[in-house]
């Protein structure tokens, strides 16, 4: 196929060579993407910092200057250091639970059998629930009152005494248990793709090398396939960190932060500071904290995946 | 491959009227959908159009998904179509989850537009800033309906800034809810507070413990404040200042986190640390509670369940008394607020007063939910209220004259003896008090070291608001 | 044989343990309320118990959802602001992950850590000055004058890209990175300018790399409940996610069954569309470039 060489005027091909140029180029196919989100993330960012450091109440977006009262308050507050302490818990408690069972689960999914596409299915179903409604099936499921797993291990298997049996929302330790494991849930289907992806792109040549140098089963799997696996798994480790520590709606749901406070996160004690409580100033001071936290563990396993990669 | 040069220009020939027409209407559904342009251009939205009247003004409300479905319907259908005609205003009314009222509430002010009118279920001293006094519509309601309900005077009213912060519209009085067979089962009244610490255990080896819960939710957080009340252990004084870890409101303080933590250990099972505002209603319908204090949703889901037996057996009693006094707060204060910036303040003025001054009709819709803010808005005040509540015909017959006794006697404004102000409101929307009481219970902390330690964070949330003069 | 035997033994347990809350809905969805309020009943049948057991069930809760709420109108909401967010989550990222891709060299590298920090921004504390933004934006073009973009969905699809094109900027990115220089320069040759070697050469390539942009974005947006709930507060308005519990919980009653049904309906959709596209949506990872 050939190209038309068509007759152009003189400015077109100005501008033709402006847009052939890298350097004009790149900042060109950038700039939405940048101006986007300058506006709409950056400019809410901007502000939610200067609230931290003012004494808003009510919604309202000024307030006086106060310096670091708003961080210093809260961090004097034991509620708040449960908080602290509860996001780091249901992280990466969650997420541990997720990265074996996806590595476990990927190994297996890759192959092809009967039944793989139902299987599949199957598991893809907690992430597909929209996570509010998700987390409300939870709700229901540990109940005060009706709870179907209380049911089962009490009138099905015998093991609880059905006239007080856990309370899986009312109990600080249940109460921890309870929202890790919805967390694993929404996020491990997640982790299993990526995984699976991620296995998927091993190259043939690679397995070939590998059964020709001898290396199978789990010589193979602990020198050939985990290295290859680890940016990878990096990547759903990083993802399913980020969306569980950021995340507000699980807390919410099942427990409101109860019972008595012991199953807050950074965000849920943020918005009953800062919203239901209105005072927003802290509660912007609060959720600030997350960002810190965040970006360490980021930048962090990022440098850690690239070095890890295999070109 | 690589198409050639000249394609994208063919692609681009010129359009067909079709294609255009097609896209035109595509814009005008996708705007009507999206609701983005001025409505009244449009015609897309809104239930009424008038054909023979060009409505002159626009009401935006926002209230609660009210607990009777009837009700709404009742207001929406009948009553905001009959008062928008009469007025020539177009009366929009838009409904949402009680949970979220504040977060909406935020949004709302950090926008700087939304509703007229905004319904609130608790006073909303935070956002004092925000609005508009109503002291006008109140001194002319009162001017002709009488005084102002204590608990509506309490609830609303700001001694500091001397305003009325929010229109007290309704409240809805607290009842205990208790099954009448199994009380008399172990020959328990239940008229004192020392009556459920005795009668708890002994439910409870029935099956049917007690339901007082000390969980994060508002059903708690009613039940405990007043019990403190019973007990002389008040947060605040008349003059709004902080007295928890004082004297003899120490002493009561410290009596009831022993008595709830008794009435726990032996009477109560685990779940009241885990229940949401429908918890205790459910439990009750299921028929394990022998007894719960709410709103009389419970009585009425009774009613409404087809469970005759349980709907019979459910009573209704004044809260308990204590050593000090017997006295219950308002289940929900339900105030409706003018933003400073409403569009149309002038219908949402008239809206208030003219919803008041009438307010038989809504006591009635609402199954005796409603208690008007001002008494005198029904005809005849308490007794004539006490005699609508004589005819309703469920069994027990005569149980809701007692919600009216409640209503005139034992209810109360958060905060009480003080006024419901902005300290009082944060701690009572952060559940301090349920988890003061939860702590005990669970023997995390004695009676006397909660009771140090949450006076000291009731002080400091007091320092606060004091800063911002609101208290 | 013995092989497929464990693969069963090991995947089994794990597809159990999480699809059951879905069969639980299932389950309660279709229970009257005088057997699902009863503790002394068994859960997962219906009572009384009959041969006939569906007697014993019922559809009321299923239908009350679609005749009751607004629950289709919010479906089509959602559906509307996904496909609309996806497209300009699309039309923004694919360029600027080409450009990081190609083009930046280390401060690439640099500038991929810095989008990925948008996501370290808790939507709790947005969602106000947000309110505030999408009044005043809606009030420029001279849309709204009085409320802006407020209570309309254009606001989500205003703020949605926010945190799906992030993701997808840098997932377009690392896909890029895949795909052999030597395409394009190929292109280059045979006479294309670079934006033409971009848009016929390297995105219909990178379809599998835009599949998964697609659903991953999708779904984000299915997710979000806090700006979907408080920046628009009539109900015809309402997605999903914030819709069912605004109207399926009054005060202190919940609309169990329905609530079920309303989770279980949108889940299988998605499941099965998430499903089917999983298999190219695989190849995005891998970069198959030479398929």
């Amino acid at each position: 196929m050939e190209a038309q060489a068509a007759p152009w005027k003189p400015e077109t091909r100005r501008w033709r060579r402006i847009l052939e140029s890298r350097r004009f180029l790149a900042p060109a196919l950038l700039a939405p993407a940048i101006v986007f989100m300058a506006i709409v993330v950056g400019v809410p960012f901007g502000w939610a910092i200067y609230l931290s450091f003012t004494d808003a109440v009510g919604g309202s977006l000024s307030g006086h200057f106060v310096g670091l009262d708003n961080f210093t308050t809260a961090w004097h507050d034991e509620n708040f250091r449960r908080a602290l302490r509860n996001t780091l818990i249901f992280t990466f408690g969650s997420q541990a639970i997720v990265l074996v069972g996806a590595a476990i689960i990927s190994h297996y999914l890759i192959r092809d059998f009967r039944g793989k596409w139902f299987l599949r299915f199957l598991i893809i179903l907690p992430w597909a629930a929209p996570v509010a409604l998700g987390t409300l099936g939870w709700l229901w499921i540990f109940d005060s009152l009706f709870s179907v797993i209380n049911w089962t291990l009490g009138h099905g298997l015998g093991v609880v005494d059905t006239a007080n049996p856990p309370q899986w929302l009312g109990r600080p330790n249940l109460a921890l248990l309870a929202v890790t494991l919805v967390h694993a849930w929404r996020i491990l289907p997640f982790a299993v793709i990526i995984f699976v992806a991620g296995l998927a792109s091993i190259p043939t040549e690679v397995d070939d090398a590998a059964k020709i140098d001898g290396a199978t089963g789990l010589k193979k799997l602990w020198y050939v396939t985990l290295p290859l696996q680890l940016p990878i798994a990096l990547v759903a480790l990083l993802f399913g960190i980020v969306f569980t520590a950021a995340d507000f709606t699980v807390v919410y749901v099942l427990t409101q932060g109860g019972p008595f406070n012991s199953t807050q996160m950074l965000t849920t004690w943020s918005f009953q500071i800062g919203i239901n409580s209105g005072s927003l100033g802290e509660g912007a001071a609060i959720s600030l904290y997350l960002f810190p936290l965040l970006a360490a563990v980021s930048i962090g396993m990022l440098f850690f995946a690239r070095r890890a990669q295999v070109s | 491959m690589a198409r050639t040069v000249d394609e994208p220009n063919e692609q681009r020939a010129g359009m067909t009227r079709g294609a255009l027409l097609r896209r035109g209407t595509a814009a005008a559904f996708a705007v009507s959908m999206f609701g983005a342009l001025n409505d009244r251009a449009l015609g897309f939205y809104g239930p009424l159009r008038f054909a023979h009247k060009q409505l002159s003004g626009e009401l935006r409300i926002l209230q609660w998904d009210h607990f009777v479905p009837a009700y709404d319907k009742w207001l929406d259908g009948t009553y905001l179509k009959r008062w928008g005609e009469k007025n020539d205003v177009d009366v929009k009314i838009d409904h949402i989850n009680n949970a979220l009222l504040f977060s909406t509430a935020s949004s709302e002010v950090a926008a700087q537009s939304g509703h007229d009118l905004f319904q609130f279920l608790s006073p909303p001293s935070s956002f004092q800033k925000q609005i508009v006094p109503v002291n006008d519509i109140v001194q002319e309601v009162t001017k002709k309906l009488g005084p102002m309900s204590k608990v509506g005077q309490k609830s609303t009213f700001n001694p500091k800034t001397k305003n009325y912060f929010a229109f007290p519209d309704n409240y809805v009085p607290d009842p205990i809810q208790y099954r009448g067979s199994l009380w008399n089962q172990i020959d328990t009244p239940v008229r004192t507070w020392e009556d459920i610490r005795s009668g708890a255990p002994k439910l409870k080896a029935m099956g049917h413990p007690v339901g007082l819960g000390m969980s994060n939710e508002i059903d708690s957080n009613m039940l405990l404040f007043a019990l403190l009340y019973c007990y002389g252990g008040f947060v605040q004084n008349e003059n709004n200042q902080i007295v928890f870890g004082k004297g003899s409101n120490r002493k009561g303080a410290i009596a009831a986190l022993t008595l709830m933590r008794d009435i726990y250990k032996n009477g109560m099972s685990d779940e009241v640390f885990a229940w949401t505002a429908a918890s205790n209603n459910q439990a009750f319908l299921a028929g394990r509670l022998s007894l719960a204090e709410n709103a009389i949703s419970i009585a009425r889901s009774a009613e409404d369940s087809g469970n005759q037996t349980l709907s019979d057996d459910t009573w209704l009693a004044p809260i308990p008394r204590g050593p000090v006094m017997r006295m219950g707060n308002e289940h929900v204060m339900g105030v409706y607020v003018i933003w400073k910036f409403a569009q149309n303040k002038a219908a949402a003025k008239k809206y208030l007063v003219d919803q008041q001054l009438d307010y038989r009709e809504h006591f009635l819709q609402s199954k005796f939910y409603n208690f008007p803010g001002w008494t005198g808005a029904i005809k005849g005040g308490f007794k004539s209220i006490r005699k609508i509540a004589a005819a309703d015909t469920h069994k027990p017959r005569g149980k809701y004259t007692v919600l009216t006794t409640i209503a005139e006697k034992y209810t109360t404004n958060i905060g009480y003896p003080g006024y419901s102000n902005a300290a009082i409101d944060e701690i009572f929307n952060r559940y301090l008090v349920p988890q003061m009481f939860a702590q005990v219970a669970q023997g995390k902390l004695t009676p006397g070291e909660a009771v140090t330690a949450f006076d000291k964070e009731f002080q400091r949330i007091h320092r606060k608001w004091a800063n911002q003069k609101l208290v | 044989m013995f092989r497929g035997l464990r693969t069963y033994g090991v995947l089994a347990p794990f597809a159990i343990l999480l699809a059951f809350p879905f069969y639980w809905m299932l389950v309660t969805m279709f229970k009257e309320d005088l057997d699902l309020y009863n503790t002394s009943n068994v859960p997962y049948v219906y009572n009384p118990l009959r041969w006939k057991f569906w007697e014993s069930a019922t559809t009321k809760h299923v239908t009350f959802l679609f005749t009751d709420t607004d629950y289709p109108r919010w479906i089509l909401n959602t559906a509307i602001v996904g496909t609309l967010v996806v497209i300009i989550t699309l039309v923004v990222a694919l360029p600027a992950g080409y450009a990081l891709a190609r083009y930046s060299g280390r401060w690439g590298q640099t500038a991929g850590v810095a989008i990925f920090l948008v996501y370290l921004v808790p939507p709790t504390l947005l969602f106000l000055p947000m309110s505030r933004l999408i009044v005043e934006l809606g009030r420029l073009p001279g849309i709204d004058d009085q409320r802006g973009l407020q209570d309309s969905l254009w606001s989500l699809v205003l703020v949605y890209p926010s945190f799906t094109i992030p993701f997808a900027t840098w997932l377009l990115m690392g896909f890029f990175k895949t795909i052999p220089q030597e395409l394009e320069d190929a292109a280059l040759i045979d006479g294309c300018s670079r934006i033409q070697a971009l848009v016929r050469i390297v995105f219909p390539v990178s379809l599998p790399g835009i599949l998964t942009v697609v659903i991953f974005a999708f779904s984000l947006c299915v997710n979000e409940f806090i700006y979907a709930f408080t920046f628009i507060s009539t109900s015809e308005h309402r997605t999903i996610s914030a819709g069912v519990p605004n109207q399926l919980i009054r005060g202190d009653v919940f609309f169990w069954q329905s609530l079920m049904a309303a989770t279980l309906i949108p889940s299988i959709v998605l499941a099965l569309l998430y499903n089917v596209f999983l298999d190219r949506f695989i190849k995005g990872f891998t970069g198959g470039a030479f398929r």
